[in-house]
């Protein structure tokens, strides 16, 4: 099981050893270090204790991008993905897709075998076959034949090995396609390849046009970190946020205002603004652009305007202008070039490489991830094109769409198994270390491209090493353990570059596009949990409730009320749309706030590979993509599909409204700082006939504080959760029964009228009552408190009566109806926390405040002879949120954040008229309405 | 009217004899007797059938411990459904058993003789079925042992704050008081069922189970002290079992749940139910085994105007908790009564409760309805139903909408969840017909007592009037 | 007399009804017999008097035992043996031990009022010498015997067979068999 060709004879006696050890462990085979010397995290010793967790750094890229991740590995199984402090990407937190990437290592559906044709074969097979020997001879001296195709990737490692390569096959041709890496940003300026980059932090007033910048894109993170902070002290200088957006996104339902228009509103909307910038005197027929404009140009150089990936390269191109016209330009956006190889360069996109394919230019095709089988229109055709290649090669990490298609499969490395590097969204230099050896012995990228060049296996870390000194890291093994350590290269950002808009998009008027009457326009966006697709088989993001909708488990055209009555359509009645010749029945969901006349399309479902989780889950959109890189069609007809069943979708919060209850609070700030001059109005607190105080023998009370005005609802916290709590996964069927077993769930309220509600997000997990309702109605004692104020929950002692979720007024607690832990497949058992007990078949459970991690801190603090403070434990939710809006400490340590934010008046218990005196207690969102726009 | 005053209204009301028929002692005896000796076909029909009932119910439990709860349709929110109001249901009936048997004797009211041994038959056998389904309902029911104080090495004990062992005391109580009253007072019609076996095997095995009665001086004056001493015993348990199970919802914080009417109104329930059950058992059985001069009109006059007194305390509870809950002025208390209930998921459930609950029994004014065979069957059918709804209605539409509107969800039961209540109705029927074919399904000695006591002719010399 | 002491020699005397039975009882009271017992399928009114039984009492004992059990056994667990913090109530929570301990207060003082009666009422023996007399199967249905002891007129010759016959019963047997 182990073959390490390296040398390194102590540690391999080790591995040894380890390896028996973790045999023991039942986990026969399947704890691989890697051969190479990895190294842990900065601040953790490098020796190695088995049972003692190790964190390491390292990266992961998405789309092209990279965000520095810190991993935790339990006898080298990685089992935590969190967030790196100190890369800008991250600044500690992590994302869904992040956090869920731990699921994707184990997955069992992974591809495990090299396939040549419909046999099995080997890897020295295939290294053979594309070896320069073999392959001259198919794709000619100079490789003309030869194609490859690529995801989009800044990672300098591919960058160097492709060049190598390239020296072999001189006319060999490079491709790189993902559906969600658009041209258009950079084709709206002059210059080549330029991106925007923004300091969110700096701007005062926001205004996003259909730009989702705090939940997906590669820096959301530290944007949704940047625009919190404005946010946190309501008084002290908040920021204002207004969102002009198509869809309902993450960023949409935080924002103080919120304009919902169709798409092909949109560049009018920005003319508007531009040109009551421009004017000397304010004047535009649209009242929404005039308020926003008078407040932009009233923070002229402190706001900030931010364009969707997605908009057209005119609306970039304007949005730009805007900055510019406001003198942003420099201060809160400058803009940079693209890190991505080949980035605005039209001949590396996969047009060509498709008209090649069909011209019969190309002999060999290696297709290296993505899957552009299943990710590209019906009218290009892939599929079948591909099949005609006669010597095709995907390397994937499962036997998906395009796998099929190919005649050469070798599975990939996952990015915790490879060597790599990637380029952060403003460029700094990422290392990708890998913490197991593949566990299928997949390959990586780099591992395929150089066996082409005929280079010995095993050469791609000398291969990263030497890239990395060209970056810049110094190429002696002290400057490399840095780097290792700290999982990037600070100091490689890339430099701010001029940019100036095509004066011509500027120009060009837009042609309005009258559709037909009754038609609708079509918006297509990634899914919200499950990406472009590529994240579909994952279990956890397929029961991530979307953080809009709350749907687990399927998309659905989500259409506005307006157009539900227009279609006579119902949550779940299927919608029939046509286009051209392209038709596509989907089950159509009713959003409040969603624009009408437009139907939004998730991409990422209906998969058709061989995953087992993904196949079979909701609608593929893709077939219904027009053209690549348009994300808006119009003159869509659109009517209720006769003869289709309808769809229950599995919804974890079907009732959207607080019908006048108030357990999540919200107020504007005018109302907030008038509050502020009357004394503050003191916490009630409900009778009882106990002493109050009998709470506080123990030195260190916990207690959690949750900022509304902070949170949201990226839905991070949950994966963080899932992830450290080892919660199963239950599937569609149950979700549907309301059966979810999340102990942290984010309950989304709108309020307001349905056309354009407000939104309030609110974190829910156990409140550890000191006075918990659910523990005195346990009949054998199996929920009890702790001397530190935790509400425990003692799973071998429970019964199951469910007794306490009745009497639980917040409902957080989880019920085992079948035992869910049964089926888990041997992999995915690795992926478990070994701290965290695995709940069987019959047993409540619910939120323990990581109890493991406060255990494992009080101890490893008496063992270091340290005085056991609060602020030593933090849960994962916690470390995961992008925002900071949860703080958790104890209440016995006055200066700690978690009781700092307690003195704002804010503060409030959820239901707190019932007495259960809870320990986590909120803060009341705080909004900051434009009060031009307050009548409207 | 209260409960202690119908029966003494029953009384009053001399219109139909008490006791019909003037056949000897011995004629009576046998002609009570006669069911243990001789099998109807109807018999064997009612058993094929109520067997499936029973299968039926053991498919469903071995199903539901084998695959585990998740087979049923509960739910977070609604972690509680059918299981728990099958339980509470069955418990109810059980009550009618000992409210007539204990209570009226102590009441001194001489017409539950002839019927008491029917009712306490059933209350034992509908507490059979409700012991079922708090075990079934546990996520490990083999360890539902667990909620009994047992010494363990770990010193781990129950936890006597909750319901719940509240209720494994009660109910286990209630069973056990019920079934010692049930053979005490079978002990005397055993020796008569002993004395007149057709065989050797019979008359053995009544023998045994008769222990050696013969009837002495000596015996019948300590056997009426000790029956006494049982019923004084027996009747406050009445009252409390259904109390304590009212418990389980009214200790907690739920709305529509939280209500300190519940003891009473669920005993009144309770009773309500279980007087249904015996009329739905005694107009056929009446029928079968030609009881009409034993089981006369009054009877099922005194029981349907009982069923009438309990019908109005019930609707004056309904009435009561739904005022209350308007007047607490809490938003969620106001939700679950004045929308959730009538116009919620739920609501045809809730108009066809109150329908049978309390419109349907007010057709007891007339008293030509009460001694018509086909109108209390039909009725007391309905009523039984609709005391099922109800306790569907309090843990359903309580739990499906709560405090936080984040956590509101339907609940829709499996063909499981039906099953396991079918396969209980079945089992009860399968349990009574066993009784009727084996025990004499009349206190024999009591009817013969009651016969002289009624009839002073045949009596000569001074007796106690 | 108790039924038990049933001796070889006493006499059995067979009535139609309670009421001749009852006559008969008080007719040989009054010759002076002491040694009397009646059998009945029905409760005899007034029958021979008795002695007070001791029953209540002991139901009354059992019935505070229970209580009093139930209630240490609560106490015992919740609060001494291993108490811990539940919803932040007390231990020792009087009102909610209440329940139990009624419950088992009646649970003991019924079973000892069970157990008791078959205790006092010698039920544990399914055979008695009365049941060899041919025609006695009658007494549990319609027929009501009187067993007299003629231990207390021991003269010669036995007046007792001829106060019997005075009563005209429907016919009169010597008991032979041991008890």
């Amino acid at each position: 099981m182990h073959d390490h060709h390296d040398d390194d004879l102590t540690r391999r006696t080790f591995l040894k050893a380890l390896g028996a050890s973790v045999a023991l462990a039942g986990l026969d085979g399947c704890t691989r270090i890697p051969a190479e010397k990895i190294l842990p995290f900065v601040d953790e010793p490098a020796e190695f204790t088995p049972g003692v967790p190790v964190h390491y750094a390292t990266s992961m890229m998405l789309d092209g991008y990279a965000t520095g991740l810190v991993v935790e590995a339990n006898d080298g199984r990685p089992t935590k993905i969190e967030g790196n402090p100190d890369h800008p990407a991250s600044l500690g937190a992590a994302g869904i897709l992040e956090q869920a990437s731990l699921l994707q290592l184990y997955d069992p559906d992974r591809a495990k075998f090299v396939r040549s044709g419909t046999s099995a074969s080997t890897w020295s097979d295939f290294a053979h076959a594309m070896a320069p020997a073999a392959l001259r001879q198919r794709v000619g001296a100079q490789g003309a034949g030869l194609a490859l195709l690529l995801e989009p990737t800044s990672s300098p490692l591919v960058g160097d090995t492709l060049a190598s390569l390239q020296r072999l096959y001189p006319e060999m041709r490079v491709h790189y396609y993902a559906p969600l890496v658009p041209a258009a940003a950079s084709a709206a300026f002059t210059e080549v390849a330029v991106i925007p980059q923004y300091d969110v932090h700096a701007a005062d007033v926001i205004l996003s046009v259909g730009a989702d910048f705090l939940a997906s894109g590669p820096f959301h993170l530290r944007y949704a970190r940047e625009f919190a902070d404005r946010r946190r002290a309501p008084l002290a200088g908040m920021n204002r946020l207004y969102v002009a957006e198509t869809g309902f996104t993450v960023t949409g339902a935080t924002a103080d205002h919120r304009l919902r228009c169709r798409p092909r509103e949109i560049e009018p909307f920005l003319e508007s603004i531009l040109a009551t910038l421009a004017a000397a005197s304010a004047s535009s027929s649209d009242g929404w652009a005039l308020a926003v404009a008078s407040d932009l140009r009233a923070h002229s150089g402190a706001s900030l305007v931010i364009a969707g990936d997605h908009l057209s390269p005119r609306a970039h191109a304007l949005v730009a202008a805007i900055n510019m016209a406001l003198g942003n330009t420099g201060h809160t956006v400058w803009y940079v070039q693209s890190p991505l190889l080949g980035a605005g360069q039209p001949s590396v996109t996969l047009p060509p490489l498709v008209a090649a394919m069909r011209s019969g230019a190309v002999d060999t095709l290696v297709c290296i991830g993505g899957n552009p089988s299943y990710m590209t229109p019906r009218a290009v055709g892939f599929s079948e094109i591909m099949r005609r290649v006669p010597n095709s090669v995907y390397v994937g990490l499962h036997e998906n769409e395009t796998a099929r298609d190919a005649r050469w499969f070798v599975p990939a490395a996952h990015y915790l198994e490879s060597w790599g590097d990637a380029r952060a969204y403003d460029g700094t230099y990422s290392i990708v270390q890998p913490l197991v050896q593949p566990l299928h012995h997949g390959k990586s990228a780099v591992e395929v491209l150089l066996a082409m060049t005929g280079a010995p296996a095993g050469h791609s870390l000398a291969m990263l090493r030497s890239t990395a000194a060209r970056i810049g890291v110094a190429s002696d093994d002290a400057g490399w353990s840095t780097a290792l350590r700290q999982g990037f290269v600070a100091g490689t950002a890339s430099s701010r570059i001029p940019a100036t808009p095509r004066p011509e998009l500027l120009a060009r008027a837009v042609p309005a596009t009258n559709s037909a009457a009754g038609s609708v326009d079509v918006v297509f966006m990634p899914g919200a949990c499950v990406h472009d697709g590529s994240f579909a088989n994952n279990g956890w993001l397929q029961e991530l409730p979307d953080p809009v909708t709350k749907l687990t488990w399927d998309n659905a055209a989500l259409i506005g009320p307006g157009t539900a009555r227009r279609l006579g359509l119902d949550t779940g009645d299927p919608l029939l749309l046509r286009h051209a010749s392209e038709t596509l029945t989907i089950p159509a969901l009713i959003v409040p706030g969603h624009p009408n006349d437009v139907a939004t399309l998730h991409f990422g479902y209906g998969r058709t590979g061989a995953e087992g989780v993904a196949k079979g889950v909701g609608t593929n959109v893709y077939q219904f993509w027009p053209t690549m890189d348009e994300f808006v069609i119009s003159g869509v007809s659109a009517e209720r599909a006769p003869g289709v069943a309808r769809t229950d979708f599995a919804i974890t919060q079907t009732h959207w409204t607080m019908d006048g209850r108030d357990q999540a609070r919200s107020d504007t700030l005018g109302n907030y700082r008038a509050s502020q001059r009357n004394e503050k109005t003191p916490q009630r607190t409900p009778l009882t006939i106990y002493d109050p105080q009998r709470r506080l023998e123990s030195p260190i009370q916990w207690a959690m504080t949750i900022d509304l005005g902070t949170c949201i609802g990226c839905s991070a916290c949950v994966v963080a959760c899932q992830s450290e709590n080892n919660i199963p996964v239950v599937g569609r069927d149950d979700v549907a029964k309301s059966r979810e077993m999340h102990w942290l769930r984010i309950d989304r309220y709108l309020e307001g009228n349905e056309d354009n509600p407000q939104v309030v997000t609110q974190p829910m997990l156990c409140q550890h009552c000191e006075n918990a309702p659910c523990e005195y109605v346990c009949p054998v004692g199996a929920t009890v408190h702790s001397p530190d104020g935790l509400n425990e929950m003692v799973y071998n002692r429970c019964v199951g009566t469910r007794f306490c979720s009745n009497n639980c007024p917040y409902k957080v607690r989880r019920f085992n109806w079948f035992d869910y832990n049964d089926e888990i497949s041997e992999t995915e058992r690795m992926a478990r926390n070994p701290d965290v007990t695995v709940r069987g078949r019959g047993v409540m459970e619910k939120c323990t405040f990581c109890v493991q991690r406060i255990r494992e801190a009080e101890i490893s603090a008496g063992t270091n002879g340290r005085t056991f403070r609060g602020t030593d434990v933090t849960t994962a939710c916690q470390q995961s949120c992008p925002t900071n809006a949860i703080t958790f400490g104890s209440l016995t340590e006055p200066d700690s954040a978690v009781m700092r934010r307690r003195e704002e008046s804010r503060l409030y218990d959820v239901l707190a008229e019932l007495g259960t005196e809870p320990r986590v207690r909120y803060l009341a969102r705080i909004r900051n309405p434009n009060p031009d726009l307050e009548s409207g | 009217m209260s409960v202690s005053r119908a029966p003494a209204a029953a009384t009053k009301s001399e219109s139909f004899p008490l006791l019909k028929g003037n056949e000897g002692d011995a004629a009576l005896t046998d002609h009570l007797l006669a069911s243990l000796w001789s099998t109807p076909r109807a018999w064997w029909l009612l058993f094929a059938l109520s067997s499936l009932g029973t299968l039926l119910l053991l498919a469903t439990v071995t199903y539901t411990v084998v695959r585990g709860i998740g087979t049923w349709g509960n739910n977070i929110p609604v972690a509680w459904a059918f299981g728990i109001t099958n339980f509470v249901w069955w418990i109810g009936i059980g009550h009618a058993g000992t409210f007539i048997s204990a209570f009226l004797l102590l009441l001194n009211q001489r017409w539950r003789g002839s019927i008491n041994r029917v009712a306490e038959a059933m209350t034992i056998f509908a507490l059979v079925n409700a012991g079922l389904f708090p075990v079934l309902h546990l996520g490990r029911p083999w360890f539902f042992y667990w909620l009994i104080p047992y010494p363990a090495t770990m010193n781990v004990w129950p936890n006597f704050k909750s319901a719940l062992p509240w209720d494994v005391a009660a109910v286990s109580t209630y069973f056990t008081v019920s079934l010692l009253f049930w053979y005490l007072g079978l002990v005397p019609d055993l020796a008569s069922a002993r004395d007149r076996a057709p065989t050797r095997t019979r008359r053995l095995i009544y023998g045994i189970f008769a222990m050696g009665w013969r009837g002495s001086g000596f015996q019948w004056q300590r056997y009426r002290i000790a029956y006494v001493l049982l019923a004084g015993l027996a009747t406050p348990l009445v009252i409390s079992v259904h109390s304590v199970v009212s418990l389980d919802f009214s200790i907690t914080q739920l709305p529509g749940w939280h209500s300190t009417i519940f003891p009473p109104y669920f005993v009144v329930g309770a009773i309500y139910s279980g007087l249904a059950m015996v009329l739905i058992l005694l107009i056929p059985l009446r029928r079968a085994l030609n009881l009409y001069d034993v089981i006369t009109r009054k009877h099922l006059d005194a029981i349907a105007k009982l069923m009438l007194t309990m019908g109005l305390i019930l609707t004056y509870s309904y009435v009561m908790e739904t005022f209350m809950a308007w007047y607490s002025a809490n938003t969620a208390e106001r939700y679950t009564y004045l929308v959730s209930r009538p116009f919620g998921p739920y609501a045809v459930t809730y108009w066809i409760m109150t329908l049978l609950n309390v419109v349907s029994p007010q057709l007891f004014w007339m008293r030509r309805l009460r001694t018509n065979t086909v109108a209390l069957f039909l009725i007391s059918g309905g009523i039984l139903v609709g005391m099922w709804m109800e306790r569907f209605i309090i843990i359903v539409t309580s739990l499906n909408r709560d405090f936080l509107t984040s956590s509101w969800h339907t609940y829709f039961p499996t063909w499981v969840d039906w099953g396991l209540l079918a396969g209980s109705v079945g089992f009860f029927g399968f349990l009574f017909l066993l009784f009727v074919r084996w025990v004499p399904s009349v206190a024999i000695s009591e009817v013969k007592e009651l016969r002289q006591q009624q009839a002073p002719a045949r009596l000569a010399g001074d007796h106690d009037a | 007399m108790h039924d038990q002491t049933l001796t070889p020699g006493v006499y059995m005397a067979e009535f139609s009804s309670a009421a001749e039975l009852n006559s008969a009882v008080r007719v040989l009271s009054g010759h002076g017999y002491t040694l009397l017992e009646t059998y009945s399928p029905v409760p005899l009114t007034p029958g021979i008097p008795r002695r007070r039984s001791r029953l209540p009492i002991v139901v009354f004992i059992a019935g505070l035992l229970g209580g009093a059990a139930s209630y240490a056994i609560q106490w015992y667990a919740n609060v001494y043996s291993y108490p811990l913090d539940i919803g932040g109530r007390p231990a020792h929570a009087v009102p909610a031990f209440l329940i139990a301990t009624f419950e088992g207060t009646v649970l003991c003082a019924s079973l000892a009022a069970f157990v008791g009666l078959f205790v006092v009422a010698r039920l544990t023996r399914p055979w008695n010498p009365v049941f060899e007399i041919d025609g006695f199967e009658r007494a549990t249905i319609d027929r009501y015997w009187l067993a007299v002891n003629p231990a207390d007129k021991l003269t010669v010759p036995d007046p007792t067979p001829g106060d019997l016959r005075r009563l005209s019963p429907l016919r009169i047997v010597r008991l032979e068999t041991q008890s």
